[in-house]
């Protein structure tokens, strides 16, 4: 539908003006998102308001808009988003728009167009055809069409939370004393309604998955078609890995909780086989790697992208040692996904986190609350902090959507 | 008040007015110069602006601007018949000692004709000849709230053939003049309405001049007298069958000069 956005100002509160504006907007068929309103503090200030006002095809938008201007109501005008070539590659112009990871639309011929991808912290391309996406700097190539400033350019605010439920709320809430079990089915509630509207789940998981005893229940999941996709490090990968082949997570035994003699180095012996074979794939195919979550990952050809950073041992020949090239082959694989799963990890979690679109409904899980409070401050409005064992939360899960 | 040399109906600006209806001026002479006996024998002086050829409706003052102490906000007339009348009205303002405040370019405002204060804000029609953009602009160029009414009856096109304030609790009100909401902020605003009905409104009794507790209308029905008496007022009639021709009444002939809004 065709928006437009019009600014209604004065005594419009006592007047009865703006609720007159609401009711010929609904009376005509549109419809209304209030911006915003200011109301005025005293007798003599004015109250502002700010309405986005849609109809259901262009014609009706502009007899609705005329209707509305008698009453005082105006079209605020915008103009075109300015839009500037790149000079080189992976270089953007000086005063580039900076995007945020809520849902974008861009100015282009006098119309409103959708932001195919929202991501944060990327620059804003129209392409040719007046289609718009993202596209992060590095990637942007010499004579790309950029936005610059903020003209011709809007954000849709997140929807104001309501209610007291915790995910009703949905917006940073994080609290470590909060029933958990109740927590627990409902994200499992939540999981079963994205995947029956087609949603993809994407997991991003640290090592303390493994070392908490819980890489198992994840690999049920995985094995049972509940993870569609798996972001993670080196560091988990050899633990799931190092579990399956030798019983060890960082040498110390999953079942007994004790360190092995010698094991200090059984994670680096691990890796040293997977790379003798070339790739986790390979080192499940020839039998060395008989279980895990990186073994259900390989079987049910769940995509997974292995991230290296400066302290990995190896790494595993999976890893993406170049990070912008990790990033990027974590953006191909973020569309479609509607649930994220953050597990015992910081910076997978984070880095996920500026990826992702505001909409997708983020859980958090980390024993650690700065952990869960860092993830849900860096602008994902739909995270959920849960602050628990991450084994006993997989476990949980595993027994709700498993059974 | 304006006297009648020039008056006459010249152009169409609203239902009442046919060109082929002609104003006989000498009744309309004698019309005026008794509504400012009636008006000074209550109690007003009235100053006098001159009249100009080829400004008909100069004589309808009312709608000459907003008097606000010592300043004037000249009107943005809507129709262009009338837009010449404001450097006029502007020019005796001026002289005498009011400070000019316009109004912008781009708003039409027809004076105290659209906006008449009660109970402490400045009440303001719009939709035939001031517009609603125009009220946020008054009220911030006065300080004052302004509380808009939508005007719906095009024979009632201006806001003080609808309404008129009596005291600080009662005023003269014509409902069907308003659109809904506007009946809601009226009804919330006076305590004490004397509600006509549509043919009482149409005699223009609401389009009345009030000097202390005299209130002075073209013609008064007889309940609107009976009431109004009730109240403590006196009621005197000034037929202006010629100048409603032109679709004004006597307050329209006049523009109060005493007026402190704030």
């Amino acid at each position: 539908m065709p928006v437009e956005l019009v600014e209604l100002e004065g005594h419009i509160i006592d007047s009865l003006i703006f609720a007159k504006v609401l009711d010929v907007i609904l009376a005509a068929g549109g419809d209304y998102r209030v911006v915003d309103v200011e109301i005025g503090k005293t007798n003599t200030d004015v109250s502002t308001a700010r309405l986005e006002v849609s109809a259901p095809d262009d014609a009706a938008l502009a007899s609705l808009l005329e209707a509305l201007q008698v009453h005082g109501a105006n079209r605020v005008t915008v103009v075109d988003a300015t839009l500037e070539p790149c000079a080189g590659d992976g270089v953007l112009p000086a005063a580039f728009y900076s995007t945020t990871n809520l849902p974008t639309q861009v100015r282009v011929g006098e119309r409103w167009v959708d932001v195919e991808n929202a991501e944060m912290d990327c620059a804003l391309v129209v392409d040719d055809d007046g289609r718009a996406h993202t596209v992060p700097m590095h990637r942007v190539r010499r004579g790309d069409r950029v936005v610059v400033g903020g003209d011709g350019v809007r954000v849709q605010a997140p929807e104001r939370p309501r209610g007291a439920n915790p995910f009703e709320f949905m917006a940073s809430e994080v609290s470590s004393e909060k029933p958990k079990g109740l927590l627990v089915a409902e994200v499992a509630a939540r999981i079963r309604r994205a995947r029956a509207g087609g949603g993809r789940l994407l997991a991003v998981t640290g090592p303390a998955v493994v070392h908490t005893g819980a890489a198992p229940d994840l690999a049920r999941l995985v094995r049972e078609g509940w993870v569609d996709v798996l972001f993670s490090g080196n560091g988990f990968a050899t633990h799931d890995i190092e579990s399956n082949v030798l019983g060890t997570s960082l040498g110390v035994s999953i079942r007994e909780g004790v360190p092995t003699e010698g094991g200090h180095a059984n994670h680096l012996r691990v890796i040293n086989e997977v790379r003798r074979r070339g790739s986790i794939a390979a080192a499940v195919e020839d039998g060395f790697v008989r279980g895990g979550v990186m073994y259900e990952c390989v079987k049910r050809r769940v995509p997974f992208v292995l991230g290296g950073s400066l302290r990995d041992d190896g790494p595993l020949p999976d890893v993406i040692t170049d990070v912008v090239a990790a990033a990027d082959a974590m953006r191909a694989l973020v569309p479609g996904v509607t649930v994220a799963l953050m597990l015992a990890s910081t910076l997978h979690a984070i880095a996920t986190g500026n990826l992702l679109p505001a909409g997708v409904e983020t859980y958090c899980v980390d024993i650690n609350q700065a952990v869960v409070t860092k993830l849900a401050d860096r602008g994902s409005h739909q995270a959920l902090g849960i602050v628990t064992d991450v084994g006993l939360f997989l476990r949980e899960l595993a027994a709700a959507l498993c059974p | 008040m304006c006297p009648p040399e020039h008056f006459g109906v010249l152009y169409e600006i609203n239902p009442w007015m046919h060109r082929e209806v002609p104003v006989d001026l000498d009744r309309a002479r004698d019309e005026w110069e008794r509504l400012r006996a009636t008006v000074e024998s209550a109690g007003a002086h009235v100053e006098v602006l001159d009249p100009r050829p080829g400004l008909p409706d100069l004589v309808f003052t009312a709608n000459a601007g907003l008097v606000e102490g010592d300043r004037f906000v000249p009107s943005r007339f809507r129709h262009p018949q009338r837009q010449p009348e404001v450097a006029h009205d502007a020019a005796w303002f001026s002289s005498h000692g009011f400070v000019i405040t316009p109004l912008p370019e781009d708003v039409h405002h027809e004076g105290a004709g659209d906006a008449l204060p009660f109970g402490g804000v400045l009440l303001s029609g719009y939709r035939f000849r001031s517009d609603a953009a125009s009220h946020t602009v008054l009220s911030k160029l006065l300080g004052l709230p302004v509380r808009s009414l939508e005007l719906v009856d095009p024979r009632l096109y201006h806001l003080d053939l609808t309404f008129c304030p009596l005291d600080d609790r009662r005023a003269i009100v014509a409902p069907s003049g308003w659109d809904a909401y506007g009946r809601q902020v009226v009804e919330a605003l006076v305590p004490e309405p004397l509600v006509l009905d549509d043919d009482e409104a149409l005699s223009f009794c609401a389009n009345s001049v009030v000097v202390g507790t005299t209130v002075i209308m073209p013609v008064c029905p007889a309940r609107v007298g009976r009431l109004l008496e009730g109240w403590g007022f006196e009621v005197v009639e000034s037929p202006v069958d010629e100048f409603l021709k032109a679709g004004g009444g006597c307050r329209c002939l006049t523009l109060a000069l005493d007026v402190r809004l704030a």
